[in-house]
């Protein structure tokens, strides 16, 4: 018995952080440009990628590596906003939301192939890995799950810092909470929106590293992370950060035990369930604000 | 003001629109005569299909303002129900595709109540996490149901899917133009889906369909109720794009997950893309369009789904009205041209 919760609480938790990592980057995004980022998966992979092309077919040390994937994830971020988002936003407000995600989405697949077709689909190791388990009792922790909680906890303290302690970071709160309001005391709207994209980017590289440590690494592994990102971020209610990351860990948490008790293919329909309940009986999220919408 | 210059432009397009339908009809009975590689007609019954799939997707998002991603899921549920039906009860095809499309009604109504309480992004995300579901739930099914001959066939197929559940019975009646027979039944399918949106369009239930979209304040006030509307269409577009499934999957003697994958989806939502978005020509020009493009960049192979990707960032960012939204511009524009001079 106690075996079985601490299988599903490690399994629960470590997914819990990253998926928690995923829902920071695209909630953020959200909350201050109401923009569905559909290439956010694919940007996990080009993290993941970055590592592995840095560490194992350069032969630089890790941390070099990792610091590319993030530099690697935040410069195409900037390059979504610049080529993609800024003409969409310039041209109409009405039709913002979905013809973005059309156009991400496209985005999305060409960055998958182009991948494809630089490494190859079959499956690859990700350079970053810890050996070595810690033994609880009878069951068994591996080390490597524990440093991608830890190094998870870290970046999401990072980044909470940076939106509550810095000016950027109170600009980007400004900007989420009124637009229009942000835009009458002077905060220039334009460049928030790119430091947004930028600091999703730079978190899709870290989590992509992260995330393909513990599966493997293909052009499209970040597909089924983001998809469960995105119910995570609806869940909670778009654009609320604390709330993106308890509703992470506890829907990871369902998900590891309904997949240990029910069978692996259980898990996903099983988050489906939970979140069209929930839309249902509070359509703006658990720990969104309803808001009167000018029709 | 946008309502008034769409009025304009729907009393325009009336006579328009049966001299272009003419037109498309001819060149579709032409087709077999003039295509003598089995091979190219193969790709127009291809395109024939998407063209319809995109004409109903055309309908959900361009007129109803209905965001789905799951096209491909109501699809693939049309092509696995004939599939399924043709396989283990050994019905014919005939009655295993029309079956197919109805049993699509009831599921899409289900899906429709749970997911179009919501709005816009909300509808898409919980669309495409429903066919993710799906496509997961088919691929991971391992149970046998059946053992045929020393291998195991679960009952959705699994990871491998369904062929050799029958066909349209061309190869003995026409010999060698089997394929023109296969034709013309797609054909015959695609005019009937084109033909339904169109009288869709132009029916009071078109019209509820957009002022919703355009107002939806003013459509409730009026009586227009958005959750039903938005389930009729939603029926509607799932019977047409379950046939369209059954078509596809007779036409081919095969369906498997794949039909689930991004890329097709991004396909049907390109061919809406390209040609416009709320144009009822555009989904047939933009599929036909892109299959020629396809087939174009199948000489590239491997960077074929990353041309069809950066085709519709490109649509999106730089030529948002689609293909028949520039002509319609265009013409507009060299209209007021001359009236201007004279």
């Amino acid at each position: 018995m106690l075996d079985t919760v601490v299988t599903v609480l490690t399994t629960g938790l470590t997914n819990g952080a990253l998926y928690a990592l995923a829902t920071i980057g695209l909630s953020l995004v959200w909350g201050s440009m109401g923009m569905f980022n559909m290439a956010h998966g694919a940007m996990l992979a080009l993290g993941g990628y970055l590592t592995f092309t840095v560490c194992t077919q350069l032969g630089l040390p890790l941390p070099v590596a990792v610091i590319a994937a993030v530099a690697g994830g935040a410069l195409f971020g900037v390059l979504l906003y610049l080529v993609v988002v800024q003409r969409l936003l310039a041209r109409s407000t009405e039709h913002f939301e979905t013809s973005v995600m059309i156009a991400t989405a496209g985005i999305s697949i060409a960055l998958e192939e182009a991948l494809l077709v630089a490494f190859g689909g079959q499956p690859l190791k990700q350079p970053f890995t810890v050996s070595g388990n810690l033994h609880l009792g009878q069951s068994v922790v591996p080390l490597l799950d524990l440093a991608d909680v830890v190094i998870a906890l870290i970046v999401m303290g990072l980044t909470y810092w940076f939106l509550s302690g810095t000016k950027m970071g109170r600009a980007i709160r400004a900007t989420a909470q009124n637009r229009d309001a942000a835009v009458l005391m002077g905060v220039p709207v334009q460049r928030i929106f790119l430091q947004a994209l930028a600091i999703s980017g730079a978190l899709a590289g870290i989590c992509g590293v992260l995330m393909s440590s513990v599966t493997q690494l293909t052009p499209w592994f970040g597909d089924d992370p983001m998809l469960k990102a995105f119910i995570m971020c609806v869940v909670a209610g778009l654009g609320n950060l604390p709330g993106a990351i308890a509703a992470s860990f506890c829907l990871a948490i369902i998900e590891a035990a309904v997949e240990f008790l029910a069978g692996a293919r259980w898990g996903f329909p099983a988050l489906l369930f939970i979140v069209i309940a929930i839309l249902i009986w509070r359509p703006a999220g658990l720990f969104g604000r309803s808001q009167i919408r000018r029709l | 003001m946008v309502n008034f210059i769409k009025d304009r432009s729907s009393r325009w397009t009336l006579p328009a629109d049966a001299w272009i339908g003419l037109l498309v009809i001819i060149i579709a009975v032409a087709v077999p005569f003039v295509i003598q590689s089995r091979y190219l007609l193969g790709e127009v019954i291809l395109a024939l299909i998407w063209a319809g799939v995109a004409s109903q997707w055309n309908l959900l998002f361009g007129y109803a303002g209905v965001f789905s991603l799951a096209p491909m899921a109501f699809f693939a549920f049309g092509a696995y129900a004939t599939a399924m039906l043709s396989y283990y009860l050994g019905w014919s095809v005939w009655l295993s595709i029309p079956a197919g499309a109805i049993v699509s009604i009831p599921f899409s109504l289900i899906i429709g109540l749970a997911c179009l309480r919501l709005e816009g992004v909300y509808v898409a995300l919980l669309t495409f996490a429903v066919a993710q579901m799906m496509y997961l739930l088919i691929v991971t099914d391992t149970g046998c149901f059946q053992q045929i001959g020393g291998s195991c066939v679960q009952f959705t197929g699994g990871a491998t899917g369904f062929s050799d559940f029958g066909d349209f019975g061309m190869r003995p009646l026409l010999h060698q133009y089997w394929m023109i027979g296969n034709y013309a039944v797609v054909c015959c399918g695609a005019f009937l889906t084109m033909l339904v949106s169109w009288i869709v369009i132009r029916s009071p239930m078109g019209l509820a369909f957009r002022a919703i979209r355009d107002n939806p304040g003013y459509a409730m006030a009026r009586g227009v109720n958005r959750f039903r509307t938005h389930l009729l269409v939603f029926g509607i577009s799932a019977f047409f794009i379950g046939l369209l499934g059954g078509l596809y999957a007779v036409h081919f003697q095969a369906i498997g997950p794949t039909v689930f994958s991004l890329s097709q989806l991004l396909f049907v939502i390109a061919s809406v893309v390209v040609g416009g978005v709320g144009s009822f020509w555009g989904p047939l020009l933009g599929a036909v369009v892109l299959t020629g493009a396809d087939e174009f960049l199948s000489d590239f192979g491997e960077y074929r789904s990353l041309g069809l990707g950066l085709i519709i960032t490109a649509f999106v960012v730089f030529l948002p009205r689609g293909l028949v939204g520039e002509i319609v511009h265009l013409f507009a524009l060299w209209r007021r041209k001359r009236q201007s001079h004279v």
